[in-house]
């Protein structure tokens, strides 16, 4: 094959070596026959004769040197490229739409392929599974989804005709002082099995074992990931079994996990890992990892040849039994009948988890499959334009086509040389979006941290291009090569040779018919477009309109988690009380207060309660708990709308915890109480009947968002300093330039503890922004990727307009000789564009229809169906496309009618 | 393979091969003149013939055939599986024969 590719670029030299063969062998033949006694034109004819004829054997002999359509695929390319060298505004439009096209689609791609898609580095991937609880729960957990216990992941480890191994990991920020500073990072608490169940091996030292994973405590031993030794660790190579201080516990390095291995999240990933065993010290003030605590997410190996299914039915019966034996367990909580009922009903289900786990997999895959369906849209379009182009052109090269007809070239061959062009177009342009791809996706990887809680792990995400993106571009743009070539290769075989003989250029209509098609199909995409951005808009408007429902001017928060660094409950609630007087006394502070969880991070301190009115109500759902130093709700502007605020009778000294009086705001008051006043009644949190309210509400709070703007449940608020709360986040409200004021606030803890680190330390107005991440990026890339189609459609619409003002000139001319009107002449010219426009806006309609149910999970307060949106989008397109018609419209007014005829 | 055994005995050009054809064969086998060019270029690219530009008995240059290693393999490979067929043949003409 290589050999024949290689006779293409040789031919010229071949083609000499056979004509001299040839004429070698006929002169030859022709003496050997005029010798023989035939005159010379008689031999001459005779020799002919014999070897049938030159030109065939010339041609056949080609044949074997390059098959025939290799021969006439490379005809046709160079063909191509010929006219694409003399067509350059042609060329480059069509390319610059495919390189849109493929670039928006290789970058979401990208992202589809890499958060939602793309399976572990280890071995195997595809007989992972996670485990999760399908029923109830009756312990409280902490930590982001899939939530199971400890021992249960023991059992499940057990259970060996189905697994080969059951692995159960958590994440969870820590302090770690390596070299000097102490800094946060994010650390995997995992079972000693993790590395050997994933099949990951060391890059030096050793990973994790079982025997790791003993007794609480027994195994002070962490290890580092690859990318944490090489950046924060500068790769020192006498790093394993040095030891590093984790929460100020020293912990010793045993080794260095491989290169490739990030963790099972992608979107964080973990600097250490650490064995459940340490789970006390990496997780301060968690004492009984080995109790009915949920914390971790589990997720199994299969054995070669089970099934999920088989597995998945296979474990019922023993996870009954467990389930009936956990009931008898000392440590298990009193609850109602119907509620152990629930419990003993639970059952395991298994997932598939070739990816591993992530949270933000979670958040992103509606905005990814969202985006990616605009972009496939986008590259539509793109297509669509590219064909449309096409088809000018071949009704430009109407009468070039017909003679080739005439000439004996096939359809199918005219067909396909189409198809090479478009191929050709599709190519170029799709190796120029891969070029483009990267930079969009850096800046997208870039944004996509601060969907995360702990804005400070970093991610796996990267921007470059691998095979499989490269796989995915290549095949996008073959795609719409294909897209955008069939049309006018169908087209093409409806040529009638003899009128586009006959016809004068420039009067053929081949191609009008379907180009206007296109065109109509553009602005019905185009439509669902607009449409979604505007949905999205509409959302990030309303959430920023609604607000926290706090004033964020001036406020900037950070967190300081004392019992990360050594400091005992008692020691870490006096630092806390240390700081928050110096920042109250400090010149730059207006108002400062303490929440011990943050706001707008997506994640809240939750637990059902229960009231003690008239009667006992349990509320159905979570209700969202903080707690705060009285002082909050002035500094963050949230009015007491009944009772009393908190004030320093609420204040107890350290060391001497409960909750004596609670502030809950008005959407509890309003689906809890019914109407009761809410002022002296006891609460408590949880539900059940060893649930006993003895916390007293004080005061009504106005409503404010804790997790999100999105949140619409009940809240209430303890005060905070109670008893041994150690970790807090401050809220200060600043004078002057809150950015100044970051330097103040350091040097202000600096001055209490040298080594404490400042986690999220940021304004609040920034907070609120990251909060809004999700609504961000869809609004503005589904906004920039709508005013792409927007404008590639009205390209086309251009195009088609601009061709049809050109075909009818002479009519028009004729009209005007006659004594149309001008107007009438734009008339003319619009209706057809008119049509085009509304007939497209029918159609894309119900499209819009179909694809709003698709985004309504993703919308606030706007209807996929909203008729606002919708009128306005339909006006902005409507108004859009007509003036791109109106500017050929224009032109056909002012043809001059004596030029028109003599045109010709 | 008739065009490999004629090559095998001394280097030949097409015009030498085609006369040689004609002769051994006493016109039996009637190649087409035309068909054999594009079968010499097809050996040729298979790599069991080598072509070279020579100059020829009647003073003029002509392009040699002549056989590679490959195409020596390759002829004795055809030679032997035409005995066999040829043998298979006979035995059944013998046998009908008796």
């Amino acid at each position: 094959m290589i050999r024949k590719l290689a006779n293409w670029f040789r031919r010229e030299k071949l083609e000499a070596s056979l004509d001299r063969e040839l004429r070698y062998h006929l002169e030859r033949r022709i003496a050997d026959l005029e010798r023989s006694g035939l005159s010379a034109t008689e031999a001459r004819r005779l020799a002919a004769l014999e070897l049938g004829g030159l030109a065939q054997v010339q041609e056949q002999v080609r044949d074997v040197w390059l098959s025939r359509w290799a021969r006439d695929f490379a005809y046709d390319l160079r063909f191509s490229l010929r006219s694409f060298y003399k067509m350059p505004s042609f060329t480059v439009t069509a390319v610059l739409s495919l390189m849109l096209g493929v670039g928006a689609t290789t970058a979401i791609y990208s992202l589809v392929d890499q958060v939602l898609l793309h399976a572990l580095p280890v071995q195997a991937p595809e007989r992972l599974v996670l485990i999760d609880w399908k029923g109830e729960h009756v312990v409280g957990g902490f930590g982001s989804w899939n939530l199971m216990s400890y021992p249960l992941c023991r059992d499940l480890d057990r259970q060996k005709q189905f697994f080969e191994g059951v692995f159960c990991r958590a994440l969870t920020p820590v302090s770690l002082t390596a070299f000097g500073d102490a800094q946060p990072v994010t650390a995997e608490v995992v079972s000693g099995n993790y590395f050997q169940v994933l099949g990951v091996r060391a890059a030096a030292g050793r990973v994790l074992t079982t025997e790791d994973d003993g007794a609480p405590g027994a195994n002070p031993v962490i290890v580092l990931s690859y990318d944490f030794w090489k950046t924060k660790l500068a790769g020192a190579s006498d790093v394993v079994g040095r030891k590093l201080l984790l929460n100020s516990h020293p912990m010793t390095v045993i080794g260095i996990a491989a290169e490739t291995f990030r963790g099972i999240d992608v979107g964080e990933v973990p600097s250490i890992w650490v064995p459940a065993s340490m789970s006390g010290q990496a997780i301060p003030g968690f004492k009984d990892y080995l109790g009915l605590a949920r914390w971790m997410q589990v997720l199994g190996r299969l054995s070669p040849g089970m099934t999920l299914h088989e597995a998945q039915t296979g474990l019922q019966p023993w996870f009954k039994a467990l389930l009936r034996e956990d009931i008898h367990r000392p440590d298990f909580p009193v609850i109602t009948a119907e509620r152990r009922r629930h419990f003993l009903n639970s059952s395991l289900v298994l997932t598939p988890a070739p990816q591993g786990h992530s949270s933000l997999r979670r958040r992103l895959v509606e905005p990814l499959w969202v985006l990616f369906a605009v972009t496939g849209v986008l590259l539509g379009l793109a297509c669509l334009n590219v064909s449309s182009l096409f088809l000018a052109r071949g009704s430009a090269h109407e009468r070039e086509i017909g003679t080739r007809l005439a000439l004996g070239a096939s359809r199918g061959r005219l067909g396909r040389q189409l198809l090479t062009d478009s191929f050709i177009i599709a190519l170029a342009g799709g190796v120029l979006g891969m070029f483009t791809a990267p930079i969009a996706v850096r800046a997208m990887v870039a944004y996509l941290p601060r969907l995360l809680p702990y804005g400070n792990a970093p991610n796996a995400l990267h921007a470059g291009v691998d095979s499989r993106l490269l796989l995915f571009a290549v095949t996008a743009s073959l795609a719409a090569g294909l897209l955008s070539g069939i049309a006018p290769a169908w087209q093409s075989r409806r040529h009638s040779l003899f009128t586009s003989l006959r016809e004068r250029s420039g009067t053929a209509l081949g191609g009008m018919r379907v180009r206007k098609v296109i065109v109509t199909a553009q602005i019905a995409l185009t439509l669902t477009l607009v449409v979604g951005a505007a949905l999205f808009v509409c959302t990030l408007d309303a959430l920023m309109a609604k607000g926290p429902g706090f004033d964020t001017t001036s406020l900037v928060s950070f967190a300081i988690r004392g019992s990360q660094n050594g400091y005992s409950p008692a020691e870490g609630n006096r630092m806390i009380r240390r700081v928050d007087e110096l920042i109250r006394q400090s010149p730059i502070t207006q108002a400062a207060a303490i929440a011990r969880y943050p706001l707008l991070t997506g994640g809240s301190w939750n637990n059902p309660m229960t009231i003690l009115a008239d009667k006992r109500i349990e509320t159905p759902d979570d209700v969202n708990l903080n707690a705060v130093t009285p002082g909050f709700f002035e500094t963050m502007g949230i009015r007491i709308l009944a009772g009393r605020n908190f004030d320093n009778r609420d204040v107890r000294p350290p060391g001497d915890p409960g909750l004596r009086s609670a502030i809950v705001n008005e959407t509890f008051v309003k689906r809890y109480l019914a109407g009761r006043n809410p002022l002296g009644l006891l609460i408590c949190q949880g539900t059940g009947p060893n649930a006993k309210p003895n916390v007293e509400i004080v005061g009504v709070m106005s409503n404010f968002s804790y997790r999100g703007l999105r949140e619409e449940a009940g809240q209430a608020y303890f005060p905070f300093l109670e008893g041994n709360d150690s970790g807090a986040t401050f809220y200060v409200k600043v004078r002057g330039n809150p950015n100044t004021a970051l330097s103040t606030i350091r040097a202000i803890v600096r001055g209490v503890d040298q080594t404490l680190p400042l986690v999220d330390f940021r304004t609040v107005s920034e907070q609120l922004d990251r909060s809004l991440t999700t609504e961000h990026l869809l609004a503005t890339l589904s906004a920039s990727f709508s005013a792409l189609a927007l404008v590639l459609s009205l390209v086309g619409l251009y195009g088609v307009m601009s061709f049809v003002v050109t075909q009818r000139t002479r009519e028009i001319g004729i009209r005007l000789a006659l004594g149309a009107q001008r107007w009438s002449a734009i008339w003319l010219v619009l209706r057809d564009a008119l049509a085009m426009i509304l007939v497209g806006i029918a159609i894309g309609l119900p499209l819009v229809w179909a694809l709003g149910r698709l985004v309504k999970s993703q919308l606030y307060d706007v209807e996929p169906s909203d008729p606002t949106v919708i009128a306005v989008s339909i006006l902005i397109l409507a108004s859009a496309a007509i003036a791109a018609a109106w500017i050929p419209a224009r032109r056909a007014s002012g043809v001059d009618p004596t030029e028109a005829l003599r045109v010709e | 393979m008739l065009i490999l055994q004629v090559v095998s005995l001394e280097p030949a050009h097409g015009y030498g091969i085609a006369q040689r054809l004609d002769q051994i064969s006493r016109s039996v086998v009637q190649a087409n003149q035309g068909s054999l060019y594009p079968a010499l270029h097809r050996l040729e690219q298979k790599g069991w013939l080598r072509g070279e530009w020579k100059q020829s008995e009647t003073g003029r240059e002509a392009k040699f055939y002549s056989l590679t290693a490959a195409g020596r393999k390759q002829l004795a490979i055809e030679k032997d599986s035409w005995a066999r067929l040829a043998g298979a043949v006979q035995l059944i003409f013998n046998e009908g024969g008796r």
